[in-house]
């Protein structure tokens, strides 16, 4: 905070106007209660209150997330969401189903789906931007149809059909459709970061790849020759025991290799897509670090096995703090005169209702 | 007197108010603010943690109570309690309680729910559907893992005409079709698909003694087609895995994966053991003998050895095991031929 305040033109800027870190104030014991009770419910109800749980869930984290003295809201309705999993789930099974077919069928049901899915993913992004709120103003989704279809259904097809040489390219553009058309009550966010710089993320995460199963592939050939070479001049054969021990270890540090990567490459997206990102004329910043993420990432996954998963509210608590920590929002003038200027009128707060298609997909 | 924060629900704008209850009102008051809401059209929002509450009014403006505490001595003061479930979640006994419900009821449905219910669907769902998912289920085999059958024409009428002849315990026919196919990968070998369809490999009808001895490990499969096991097998694994899924959530694929093919091959032993007793049924209403079965798995157990690819046995219980058991069903009951 002190670096940035220094590089402000003016020293003596109201507090209003100094960087605003994100605060998640959670904790995972006080979590645990929730997740258990409301999963003995999901259990006994075979499924059905699991979006109740969402809700709890959501709603948790959301209130436990504070940006200048204000938390966060969830405002869905349980019901909505159970609409949008029972339309998921019909969808996962048709889906399921018809690709057993191998017939026209086939087909016929994959396209229908393609030709359904942008709209639902564009209906369900609107769904949770409208039920979130900070402050009591909430937040909307006015991404068109028209944008869906072209962001998911045609930049799909363009990067199938390039052997993904365009999935940089398309992730550009979902995130610069999605963050484009986001607002803040009246507010409008922009999105500022060119596919360039997404092939550079891409690119950097490919090479690490590469890199790794090189050094890997050298050091089990150098190994292999090491202990023939040993075994050689010992005059005896090569011991069984220290060929299944340097496998154990190749595999052991390929398997943690795979396990961080994915986190490493959200970190480095996360913080391309939220320093890129405005709110009206404020920034934010984000500064997560890949090996960081990874960490807690890896450990959360040794505490899960050990614990038959108990650990899990502990593990979302603290995957939850450190990726909303790491990001600040920078005024770019009198954040309270900005929130204050948000109209009175009620067409900027509540009137666009959700439309009764609205509700969250994802399972 | 409670401070909470007011938001008018029209504007950002952040009011520092305090509220209290007068009669059947909220009553909330600030210097240029007097309001008086009926308790019936305010909701009080969950407690979830130590995050601040939310006390919501009809027109859509709310309060945000930091004093939990507070809150919850204004809302004994007009009588309102929490829900159950927002209780229980805060109240230490039923957390724990909780935890102790959950293990035990997935342990109870792994352990017979799963069982019951997969057996249960699997004799109502259409056959149609099992039909359906065995044509491609051959279909996608047909392609590489198996090859035409080298068993020459008469032999194979042979053998099918043996296997029609046989009598299911209650006298009625044989209603599956026997398919003849080759397969070095899996060996000597006999399934049953989903929907009762026998396959046989030329392999196992090769290393037995005799066509008795391949009846009887037909016997054996008419056990699996009469329990829709393949139908079963299928419907445990992917609720197994819905449910993996689910709890596992996005933490990872790759937990979710292991335990399903471990639940596979926990349960298959189980149904390999109704199998077996069906299968001794068929036999003795066809005045075979039980033991032929065991025989079978003896020659196959022998070749097992210097077999290089999977073969009969490494997908079922220990053979000692099975050929004692079948043994001892031979014993029991004598052999009474129906016909």
């Amino acid at each position: 905070m002190d670096q940035t305040t220094a590089n402000a033109p003016q020293p003596t800027a109201a507090p209003a106007r100094q960087p605003q870190p994100i605060l998640f104030t959670g904790r995972g014991s006080e979590y645990f209660g929730i997740w258990i009770v409301n999963l003995l419910l999901t259990i006994v109800t075979l499924g059905i209150y699991s979006s109740w749980a969402k809700v709890r869930r959501l709603q948790y984290f959301y209130r436990h997330t504070e940006l200048a003295g204000s938390t966060f809201d969830f405002h869905g309705r349980p019901l909505r969401m159970f609409y949008g999993r029972l339309i998921a789930l019909g969808m996962l099974l048709i889906y399921s189903y018809s690709v057993r077919l191998h017939s026209l069928v086939t087909l016929l049901v994959l396209a229908l789906l393609a030709l359904v899915m942008p709209w639902l993913l564009r209906n369900s992004l609107r769904f949770r931007l409208y039920n979130t709120s900070w402050r009591g103003t909430r937040f909307h989704f006015r991404g068109t149809v028209a944008g869906a279809y072209r962001v998911f259904l045609l930049n799909g097809f363009l990067t199938m059909i390039t052997l993904y040489i365009m999935a940089p390219f398309m992730h550009q553009r979902l995130k610069s459709y999605q963050h484009d058309n986001s607002w803040f009550g009246r507010t409008r966010c922009s999105f500022h970061a060119g596919a360039g710089r997404f092939y550079l993320v891409y690119l950097l995460v490919l090479a690490a790849i590469i890199g790794f199963f090189v050094v890997l592939s050298m050091a089990g050939v150098f190994n292999a020759f090491a202990s023939i070479n040993a075994a050689q001049h010992g005059g005896g054969r090569v011991d069984p025991s220290a060929i299944f021990r340097t496998m154990l270890i190749t595999y052991g540090v390929a398997i943690l290799f795979g396990v961080s990567i994915g986190p490493a490459f959200h970190a480095l997206i996360n913080n391309l897509v939220w320093n890129n990102t405005r709110i009206g004329e404020h920034r934010l910043e984000c500064r997560m670090s890949p090996v960081k993420l990874a960490w807690i990432t890896l450990t959360n996954l040794l505490l899960l096995v050990p614990t038959i998963g108990l650990f899990t509210p502990w593990a979302a608590v603290r995957l939850a703090k450190y990726q909303l920590e790491s990001v600040r929002l920078l005024p770019a003038s009198d954040l309270q005169e900005f929130v204050d200027a948000e109209p009175e009128s009620p067409g900027a707060v509540g009137e666009e209702a959700a439309t009764a298609f609205d509700f969250d997909i994802s399972l | 007197m409670l401070q909470a924060q007011y938001v008018d629900g029209r504007s950002t704008r952040v009011r520092t108010v305090s509220l209290s209850v007068s009669g059947t009102d909220l009553v909330i008051t600030a210097d240029d603010l007097q309001r008086a809401e009926p308790l019936a059209g305010v909701v009080f929002d969950e407690q979830l943690g130590n995050a601040p509450r939310r006390v919501r009014l009809a027109d859509g403006a709310f309060c945000e109570v930091r004093d939990l505490d507070g809150l919850r001595a204004l809302m004994a003061s007009a009588r309102l309690r929490d829900g159950w479930v927002d209780r229980a979640q805060r109240h230490l006994p039923w957390v724990l309680m909780s935890v102790v419900g959950c293990v035990a009821l997935v342990a109870a449905g792994y352990r017979w729910g799963l069982p019951w219910g997969a057996r249960m669907l699997a004799q109502r769902l259409p056959p149609a559907i099992s039909a359906m998912l065995s044509r491609q289920t051959l279909k996608a085999l047909d392609g590489g893992m198996l090859l035409p059958s080298q068993l020459d024409g008469a032999r194979q009428a042979s053998l099918r005409s043996q296997f029609q002849a046989l009598r299911l315990p209650d006298g009625e026919p044989i209603r599956w079709t026997l398919l003849f196919r080759r397969s070095p990968a899996l060996g000597a070998n006999a399934f049953t698909l989903p929907d009762g369809t026998i396959v046989l490999l030329d392999d196992l009808v090769a290393q037995l003694d005799n066509d008795q001895q391949v009846m009887a490990v037909l016997a054996h499969e008419l056990g699996h087609a009469q329990g829709r096991h393949g139908m079963q097998l299928l419907l445990r694994s992917s609720a197994v895995g819905a449910f993996l899924a689910f709890y596992l959530g996005d933490f990872s694929q790759l937990l979710a994966a292991a335990p399903a093919a471990l639940a596979q091959a926990r349960y298959s032993q189980s149904l390999e053991w109704q199998a077996d007793e069906y299968g001794s049924a068929v036999m003795r209403a066809n005045g075979m003998s039980p033991a032929l079965l065991a025989d079978a798995l003896r020659l196959l157990s022998k070749s097992h050895h210097d077999a290089a690819g999977v073969s009969y046995l490494t997908s079922h219980p220990p053979t000692a095991e099975r050929m004692r058991r079948l043994e001892e069903l031979a014993q029991l009951r004598p052999v009474q031929p129906s016909h």
